[in-house]
């Protein structure tokens, strides 16, 4: 099983979840395990959600997002690129201290946080003006879980 | 995402279904948030018919957690699937919130 597929993404609170069902609908479609499409799904809505909500001021040129998805039968790959602003998730996103009561927990960080806990392999690159996410995580001992 | 509410006393039973991501949270805020404003100090937030929750939920939770904290009550979560289990357990949310197995241990905790 070899699937691409391509998003252009607008700057709009609702795309995430367009791409995340999509997303899910075709991981469904070709057989990749459950486990892997939930956490995989958040981990692209989180990145997504926040690129298309900070990557651009209101003046933005020529604003762009890309998503490209690649499924095998061993893995699932995807790449967000956006001309937005620098920024790198990884490095410069807060980190929430979980172990503050209710009332002390800041409410950001937690997207990123959950992403880095889902998704085995997340790489942060800039380059030509683009920031490059990619995502991989494999499926097979998934399968083995579930055989 | 759908809520259904049914209130007993100050206890409230939010039945929350499909999904919860950053494009709809706002609303899922102002269901809670109204709930609480009725005088409900005891919410527990049914999750069984709950496909998908991310941040923008947990933010959500977060929020409702702290308001009925204050209002000398709480919020419990219950019949929560596996799979948004592990994302509670991974936000460390596991220890802000109790999290029941079945409806009727969750609204025993809030009853005298």
């Amino acid at each position: 099983m070899e699937v691409r597929y391509e998003w252009d993404v607008g700057i709009d609170g609702d795309e995430p979840r367009r791409v995340a069902e999509q997303f899910e609908s075709l991981c469904i479609e070709h057989g990749v395990p459950m486990g892997v499409v939930f956490k995989f799904q958040l981990a692209l809505d989180e990145l997504l959600t926040n690129v298309v909500s900070y990557a651009f001021g209101q003046d933005a040129a020529d604003p762009a997002i890309k998503v490209t998805l690649h499924l095998t039968d061993n893995r699932v790959m995807a790449v967000i690129q956006d001309n937005g602003r620098a920024f790198n998730p990884l490095l410069d996103a807060a980190k929430p201290d979980l172990d503050l009561p209710a009332e002390d927990r800041d409410i950001g960080g937690l997207g990123i946080h959950l992403t880095k806990a889902f998704v085995e392999t997340l790489e942060y690159e800039r380059r030509d003006g683009w920031n490059r996410l990619s995502l991989v995580q494999p499926t097979e001992a998934h399968q083995e879980e579930n055989a | 995402m759908n809520v259904e509410t049914s209130y007993s006393g100050t206890t409230a039973v939010a039945t929350v279904s499909g999904r919860v991501d950053s494009a709809n949270a706002k609303d899922f805020d102002q269901e809670l948030r109204s709930i609480i404003d009725k005088g409900v100090s005891g919410l527990v937030v049914d999750c069984s018919g709950l496909k998908y929750m991310s941040s923008a939920g947990l933010r959500v939770l977060l929020i409702a957690i702290r308001k009925t904290n204050a209002a000398g009550g709480g919020l419990a979560l219950c019949r929560v699937p596996d799979h948004i289990r592990e994302v509670l357990e991974v936000s460390g949310f596991v220890r802000l919130t109790k999290v029941f197995d079945n409806l009727e241990d969750a609204q025993a905790n809030f009853s005298n």
